[in-house]
């Protein structure tokens, strides 16, 4: 992946404006990282965009809506991220039970 | 897709632009890959029901398919990562939230603890992300600032402010975080920039505003006069006849802009009289018949 775009090159790649990107930084739905030369964009924040932009234009959703869907996108993602430490606590017990009673 | 974007969309080939951005919400609301992030086929199903829509939510690509001059395959969207591709590995980061859970964690049962312990055990886990709050000046919100936080175990963080942010803005330094775990290296410290009010300045957008007291001489007969700005005093000058509520602008002198440039600086001037109130000028006033009969407010009235 690449890393480190700069705020230029973020909207040329997400194709969004300037002020819709201040409006998200505000909002914090992007993070961006703070480097030496100023912010750093990477591909995260160019598909993190892209959702915010098809929750706008295409399903119509307004700011107050896209800031709970992210909120509840993020939990959702945390809990994914418990869930796979979970599976692997687990299935490193499972595969020491005999084939049959493994779920 | 090959599929008939119509009945892909559920759709009748009479149907409306409208019905058809309705039908194509509907569905599309169910498909996105980020709102299924567990959900593989969610991916191929919303490919084909947005370029069924991209085909047919254009005017003339939908004349030119119904004519049959092209097929439903040439509206495919272009192959694109997902958010939820970044979030499921541990680039989720600094945005993926534990809030769901985290009462689980607390309780005092076998299931919680192996949630604290799944946590734990990751060999490689990195570290946590640390939130910070950081206060700083208008002035250096405008300007751009090193600052330097102190962190609670005694440590110290520097922090390079960049001109022009807004209020709440966060801050992300890479791998200042927590120390993780193995080669998991350290999470990030996220800083949230909190730009205190300032005495003279608001800030409008890239603009800036300031109410500028100015002496009644000044007013009448203009001159020159030293004005603050956030990078320092400017000389500015004030226009004869300058009354209350005049704007001046100072071009440049505003917030910086990201894309270039900078916003202006708008200064309100604001006549004050001499304290305390002057005999000479009473005895010039009391004598000066067009002052009294120049009424400001004559023609605002209804």
């Amino acid at each position: 992946m690449s890393m480190g775009m700069s705020r230029e090159q973020f909207l040329a790649t997400s194709g969004a404006r300037v002020h819709k990107l201040e409006f998200w930084l505000e909002q914090k739905w992007l993070i961006p990282e703070a480097t030496d030369t100023g912010e750093g964009f990477t591909d995260r924040e160019v598909a993190r965009a892209r959702l915010i932009q098809d929750l706008e234009t295409d399903f119509g959703v307004n700011s107050e809506g896209i800031d709970i869907i992210l909120h509840l996108i993020d939990q959702l993602h945390g809990m994914r991220r418990a869930l796979t430490h979970l599976r692997a606590d687990l299935g490193a017990k499972a595969s020491s039970l005999p084939p049959d009673s493994q779920a | 897709m090959a599929e008939n974007p119509y009945d892909l969309l559920g759709v009748a080939p009479t149907a409306s632009a409208a019905e058809i951005q309705k039908a194509y919400r509907k569905l599309a609301k169910k498909h996105h890959p980020d709102l299924n992030p567990g959900d593989k086929a969610a991916e191929d199903k919303f490919k084909d029901i947005s370029a069924a829509y991209t085909l047919l939510a254009d005017v003339e690509k939908r004349k030119r398919f119904d004519a049959g001059e092209i097929d439903a395959s040439g509206a495919e969207r272009p192959q694109q990562r997902y958010y939820r591709d970044f979030a499921d590995m541990d680039e989720g980061r600094p945005y993926a939230s534990s809030a769901a859970y985290s009462d689980f964690m607390e309780d005092e049962n076998g299931f919680a603890e192996l949630l604290r312990r799944a946590r734990r055990a990751q060999a490689n886990r990195r570290g946590d992300d640390m939130r910070y709050r950081l206060p700083i000046a208008f002035v250096e919100a405008i300007r751009g600032a090193n600052k330097r936080i102190t962190l609670p175990d005694g440590g110290s963080l520097d922090v390079a402010i960049p001109p022009g942010l807004v209020d709440g803005q966060v801050l992300r330094l890479k791998g200042k975080g927590a120390p993780g775990m193995g080669t998991g290296g350290p999470g990030d410290a996220l800083i949230e920039v909190e730009i205190l009010p300032d005495a003279r300045f608001t800030r409008e957008g890239d603009n800036i505003t300031l109410e500028l007291p100015i002496s009644l001489s000044e007013a009448v007969l203009g001159g020159q006069i030293r004005v603050p700005t956030p990078t320092g005093e400017v000389t500015m000058s004030v226009p004869k006849g300058s009354n209350t509520g005049t704007i001046l602008r100072l071009r440049g002198k505003g917030a910086p802009r990201r894309d270039g440039g900078s916003g202006d600086e708008l200064v309100r001037l604001k006549v004050i009289l001499p304290k305390p109130p002057d005999p000479e000028l009473e005895a010039f006033v009391s004598t000066w018949a067009k002052g009294k009969d120049f009424n400001p407010r004559e023609g605002n009235r209804s």
